[in-house]
């Protein structure tokens, strides 16, 4: 049965890059979510059945980070993997954000095959 | 013209594995606030103990051209998704220089993207920064990419 996977990122183009280097990764993605920011995330987490998450770090209203932060205390959602996709992957920041849950981190830019060696991993 | 080789190199790979595109690089050089026509400009700021900008200027003709193959779908005004596109490419570089600039990724923080067009605009220099461009070609379609940046103390 295909994966769900949801893509967390406040570019509209990232998101569709994303997408389609999701389709072209060789993973059975039967669904893929979108979702803007880190308060949509948690929204749509909340409302689907999703088995990883691929998120930015920099993004308006609730970042990264701090979805992270508030995903680990909502018992329901809060073992969801999620995998940073960010051009910000310095190891103070991936460190941090592995502190709160991540579960890897893939650099911008990114090729079809980095997404399936990381994402394979956790699926 | 310090940093003008991360910028050619970032800026191939960026296109090369993303984009699909090979670019091809020109010889840097300082942009002396020339205006910029019937173009669009994506722009990162950098703050922190460095601080400064990167940013990509393209003509219209190229940024249609880049977006298309960004989409994967061709791509005829410039719209929300040119701007968008243009503005992600420039934070891609921009995180790309940063790890150059600042290995731990906890000294400087990179802004959020934003996109500047129009038939006639110009894009200042930070006051007192040092400033490189590097020109790309390909398809006959040319782009900018500068970076300007000061360190205090």
């Amino acid at each position: 049965m295909g994966k769900t996977v949801l893509i967390v990122d406040d570019s509209n183009t990232m998101r569709k890059i994303v997408s389609r280097a999701l389709r072209q990764a060789g993973i059975d993605f039967s669904t893929i979510l979108e979702a803007g920011d880190g308060q949509e995330a948690l929204d749509v987490l909340s409302a689907n059945a999703v088995d990883v998450v691929l998120s930015d770090i920099n993004m308006p209203n609730m970042n990264g980070l701090e979805f992270l932060k508030a995903k680990a205390e909502i018992p329901a959602i809060k073992d969801i993997p999620v995998v940073m996709i960010s051009t910000e992957t310095g190891a103070d920041i991936i460190n941090e954000a592995k502190s709160y849950g991540a579960k890897g981190a893939i650099k911008k830019p990114f090729t079809p095959e980095l997404i399936n060696e990381t994402l394979g991993a956790l699926l | 013209m310090e940093h003008a080789q991360h910028i050619i190199d970032a800026t191939q790979d960026i296109f090369s594995s993303m984009i699909m595109l090979e670019v091809t690089a020109g010889e840097p050089f300082v942009r002396n606030n020339d205006k910029l026509i019937n173009s669009i400009s994506g722009i990162i700021g950098l703050a922190g103990p460095t601080k400064g900008m990167l940013a990509i200027h393209m003509a219209n003709a190229a940024a249609l051209a880049v977006t298309s193959a960004f989409l994967g779908m061709e791509v005829e005004e410039i719209d929300d998704d040119v701007r968008d596109a243009i503005g992600e490419l420039a934070n891609m570089l921009a995180g790309n220089m940063k790890s150059v600039l600042d290995p731990g990724g906890s000294d400087i923080k990179l802004s959020m993207p934003s996109a500047v067009y129009g038939e006639d605009y110009s894009v200042d220099c930070l006051a007192g920064a040092q400033s490189v461009t590097v020109p790309f070609t390909f398809d006959g379609l040319g782009f900018l990419v500068e970076l300007q940046l000061r360190t205090d103390g």
